[in-house]
């Protein structure tokens, strides 16, 4: 069996969502085939909902500031389905000197590409959220950023591509991309054949092995990222939260619960039974982290705990590149993490690079060809 | 870290059997449990259970617990309640919340015998206060002492459904009806039968349309279904009822071994995990026993409690594996036994028109609850003579039960080797009227008749559960299979020995041509 | 490809029925037709629902309304309700408050 469509992409995570999303709108015929049987079931379903510009990787960073000034504000009524956008402004909160300097080091690093960040006193971190604790000694604060819900977003971009006509295809886990004639043409699952002008490949870690059948390699490995989630709490506040120290991050949601990530510090090495899960150290240490700053949280009951991948690239900042000697094949992956919140402009700018516009953005910081040997 | 042999998650009855055979082979286990007490759901099972002796048949559940409890602490089970096990991790490693904290233990092996949980049906106001599961009553009434509700209205008609309508009952409620949307009663007849008796009428291919009211439950809405399940329009009739029962099946509390990575697999009859028939789960180390691994009786969960825990002793080499096969040979024998008859796991869904004997079923049991008078004399327990005082034993189902046999030392009853063959009463046996296999029939489905009573007269002895006890020489009506009264009746004897643990004899006198037909006293 | 894998086969549109008012999963108050309607809107999986509605993310985490849920979800689709995979059991099965799970001890431990 045979499909032909202008664009077949492969991952149906908000990358891959957002792209047939965009595309469809051009008048593209677009497939999308997803490994698993439930569409956004990787990292777009595991993450803390991060809308953020403040300490992004400068490359990185007019990405997230084009998202937000262009694409999030208008994101549910665009969709038809509620995102969960707040944009009420990042606290990243030091309680040391230490923490401090940390925190000035991301305001200096983010100045010149005019991002409006800066540091703020104890009193205006209580004057922003009052929960806090009387330990925070300062803040740096971005009034611009915010968060959004991962799983309706990336839901409601497939909600609607589909509604635009784009195909979407479950339990396909793609085993090889086959190039006829010098092109990328043809993607390859264990009983069928997908076939495209173009090939998205936005798979997050398994676009290491697929990118290795017209060999290609995208220097990524994996990190097993924790999150919790309370029972619904009164509205509090919508600010995003994070510290200087990387101990916890996150917010409070529509529904009224709290979604935090966090870490043990173990993170890197932690093993799996081949599906991502939680260890039994995590959830108790993110506690202690959010409890530490959060402490009118300590009553708040923990209903889920849940466990996801990180395909972290080696520099920490994605591929979105063409790809010279694979013509056709359009890479976008190693998000590392950060995809949620530049998911969008992601989509905006694949969805351009298909199509063989200009895009919008500068997208040379992230070839695929940027990885040499250090000597 | 502490490390245990053996960590048991789930103090009923599965999880008990395994704490005490594990610990009876020399491994050091504890045994966690969320709720306050052990037992499971065996503490609140007031009625005596079925099976034979192996199975611990005519003993009262919550007597069971109390001697499994004591059997697992005299092995050195460490049984640690109000703890509730939040995870089961990699490398068998548990996560407790007990009191303000949560502790860490691992363990060599671990048996997950979490048991199940009530399963709910939607229908419009199943939310409201009133509408609770049959097992959360039975908790109330059994373990609280507190009545559910005054006027109820049961809907499913399996064992669960059944037995917590009788205990709903007997704690003083009115049972305004038993309603099921199978057209044939779910559970053992014995069971729909003492209910029928006593007048609780059974609406089968009915189902709950509505349950109304202002604050909580006032009216319960029912009506017809027809074979696609759709109610037929002018079949509604609605009950002033202040509580509705649902028992409707119960899935297993599988969550922590899916989270701990076990194959699982989904049936009709709930997502339980893949394991052989020693309970070994995929995952080595991680073995489960009980309805978390499919629903059945609590005698099934007990003997596979103890063939876990067997095969865990042996995973841990504290169990010869050469005397594991001999250690398990009896357990499932027994367990066997259990699964036969026409209530085996084999036959859901299947329509049974004939008991092993040949003997066509009994259609009014099945669709009515009670047995019609004119289906008794084909059953091998319902015999003529006229002469002498006789055992009547409506047991007319194949289960696998057999107390009554041992019961009399008369030689009246016999069943044979198969205990789910049905009973036969034996004529040429010598009934004294001691009243032994009354009071030992799980099932309430043994009477004794004389009809040689008193000239005119006949008596017929019943099996009594209800306080007050009436006394000798009280008068009242005879009640039928049915429920309905049928002549005069009058109180001649009430026996309540040691031996009949709590099961009265109630002895009535009725009018001669009553005495097939008199099975229940109303003052 | 069936219903399942392929995402584009017309199940036809949505129509309204007489219970859709029914609350099917009561820990986040969600109705037979929310479900029935997310359904339609290309929702095919219990975990997709979930994540687009919220049903089965309450307290319970899905015990009490799962099957039934699964259930809307195959007739609406026309396949066997077997054929939808459950969502994942997390931790922890019962919810505990942030500092008791802040608060841990590991037995026979301190012996280092």
């Amino acid at each position: 069996m045979s499909k032909i469509a202008d664009v077949v992409i492969i991952g149906s995570g908000i990358i891959g969502n957002s792209t047939a999303y965009y595309l469809a709108k051009k008048g593209y015929s677009v497939t999308v085939l997803e490994k698993s049987k439930n569409i956004g079931d990787g990292g777009s379903s595991r993450n803390g909902g991060g809308v953020r510009q403040s300490g992004r990787d400068l490359r990185e960073l007019p990405l997230a500031m084009y998202g937000v000034q262009n694409l999030w504000p208008g994101l549910s009524e665009e969709l038809g389905v509620d995102v969960e956008y707040y944009q009420q402004g990042n606290l990243r909160l030091g309680k040391t000197e230490a923490h401090l300097d940390i925190l000035k080091g991301i305001v200096a690093k983010s100045k010149p590409l005019g991002l409006e960040l800066g540091m703020i006193s104890p009193e205006e971190v209580k004057e922003i959220c009052p929960y806090l604790s009387d330990e925070v000694i300062g803040a740096c604060w971005c009034p611009t950023d915010g968060h959004a819900n991962p799983l309706t977003a990336t839901l409601g971009y497939y909600r609607r591509a589909r509604q635009l006509g784009v195909k979407f295809y479950t339990e396909q886990e793609v085993l090889s991309i086959k190039k006829i004639r010098g092109r990328a043409r043809q993607v390859v699952t264990a009983d069928r054949v997908f076939e495209g002008d173009q090939v998205i490949l936005a798979a997050g870690l398994e676009s290491r092995n697929i990118a290795a059948s017209v060999g290609i390699d995208v220097p990524m490995s994996d990190i097993l990222l924790e999150v919790l989630v309370t029972e619904a709490q009164p509205p509090m506040f919508y600010q995003m939260l994070g510290t200087a120290s990387a101990d916890f991050y996150g917010h409070q949601t529509t529904h009224g619960s709290f979604v935090f990530g966090g870490t043990s510090g173990l993170d890197a090495v932690n093993k799996h039974n081949g599906t991502p899960v939680n260890s039994s150290l995590t959830a108790s240490s993110t506690c202690r982290g959010i409890l530490g700053y959060l402490p009118a949280l300590k009553d708040a009951k923990v209903v889920r705990t849940w466990a996801g991948w990180i395909d972290y690239c080696v520099d920490a900042v994605p591929v979105i590149s063409h790809v010279d000697e694979v013509p056709g094949l359009i890479l976008a992956c190693g998000f590392t993490g950060h995809g949620f919140g530049i998911g969008p402009t992601a989509g905006t700018l694949l969805a351009q690079m298909a199509a063989g516009e200009e895009t919008v953005l500068d997208i040379s910081a992230f070839r695929y060809d940027r990885f040499k040997a250090k000597i | 870290m502490k490390r245990y042999d053996l960590i048991v998650i789930g103090a009923g009855p599965a999880g008990l059997s395994a704490a005490a055979e594990a610990a009876s082979h020399g491994l050091e286990v504890v045994v966690f449990d969320e709720n306050e007490k052990p037992g499971g759901q065996l503490f609140k099972q007031i009625h005596k259970f079925f099976g034979s002796k192996e199975h611990k048949a005519k003993i009262r559940g919550f007597r069971i617990g109390e001697d499994l409890l004591r059997d697992a602490e005299e092995k050195g089970v460490r049984v640690v309640l109000d703890s509730v096990v939040c995870g089961l991790y990699q490398d068998r490693e548990v996560l407790v919340q007990t009191g303000e904290k949560v502790v860490h233990y691992k363990a060599d092996a671990v048996i997950v015998a979490t048991g199940a949980s009530e399963n709910m049906v939607p229908f419009d106001g199943w939310t409201l206060p009133g509408v609770i599961g049959a097992g959360a009553a039975q908790t109330m009434m059994n373990l609280h002492g507190i009545k559910p509700g005054k006027k109820i209205v049961m809907l499913g008609s399996g064992n669960v459904g059944l037995v917590v309508s009788f205990q709903l009952l007997q704690a003083g409620c009115e049972v305004l009806a038993v309603v099921d949307a199978s057209p044939r009663v779910g559970g053992y007849g014995v069971h729909a039968a003492k209910l029928a008796r006593c007048g609780v009428p059974f609406h089968l291919s009915h189902t709950v349309i509505e349950a109304s009211g202002e604050e909580s439950v006032e009216r319960v809405t029912i009506g017809q279904v027809d074979k696609n399940w759709q109610i037929v329009e002018g079949t509604e009739k609605t009950f002033d009822a202040d509580t509705l029962c649902l028992a409707v099946g119960l899935s297993p509390m599988s969550q922590l071994l899916k989270m701990a990575g076990c194959e699982m697999k989904d049936t009709p009859l709930g997502f339980v995990p893949r394991c052989d028939s020693l309970g070994r789960t995929s995952i080595p180390g991680i073995f489960v026993a009980g309805d978390v691994s499919g629903i059945e009786e609590a005698s099934a969960a007990m003997i596979e409690g103890r063939i876990s825990g067997a095969a865990a002793a042996e995973y841990l080499g504290f169990l010869d594996t050469s005397l594991l096969d001999e250690t398990l040979g009896r357990f499932e024998m027994a367990l066997q036994s259990l699964r036969e008859g026409m209530f085996a796991p084999g036959m859901r869904g299947k329509e049974i028109r004939e008991t092993e004997e040949g003997i066509p079923v009994s259609t009014s049991l099945l669709e009515q609850g009670y047995l019609g008078d004119d289906e008794l004399e084909r059953f091998p327990g319902v015999v003529e003579q006229r002469d002498a005082v006789r055992p009547v034993i409506e047991c007319t189902q194949n289960i696998p039960c057999n107390p009554c046999q041992d019961a009399c030392k008369k030689g009246c009853i016999s069943i044979g080797e198969k205990i789910t063959s049905l009973p036969v009463v034996n004529s040429e046996g010598k009934c004294t009227a001691c009243g032994m296999c009354v009071a030992a029939c799980s099932g309430q489905a043994i009477f004794l008749v004389d009809e040689s009573f008193e000239s005119g007269y006949a008596s017929v002895t019943l099996p009594y559960e209800f306080y007050p006890l009436p006394e000798a020489g009280d008068r009242g009506r005879a009640l039928d299979r049915s429920g309905k009264e049928i002549c005069d009746a009058e109180v001649v004897e009430i026996k309540s020995l040691k031996a009949f643990d709590s099961t009265n004899l109630l002895t009535m006198k009725v009018p001669l041509s009553y005495a097939g037909q008199a099975r229940f006293f109303r003052r | 490809m069936n219903v399942l894998e392929d995402r584009s086969i017309d199940i036809g549109p949505f129509v309204s029925q007489g219970d859709d008012e029914t609350i099917i999963c009561r820990c986040e108050e969600i109705s037979k037709g929310e479900i029935r309607k997310a359904v339609h809107e290309g929702m095919y999986t219990m975990t997709e629902v979930k994540r687009f509605l919220r049903a089965g993310m309450g307290l319970c985490q899905g015990q009490t309304c799962g099957k039934l849920v699964r259930s809307i979800i195959a007739r609406e689709l026309g396949v066997n309700p077997l054929d939808l995979e459950l969502p994942p059991s997390r931790p922890p099965v019962r919810p505990v408050k942030m500092d008791v799970l802040a608060s841990e001890e590991f037995p026979g431990a301190e012996k280092s």
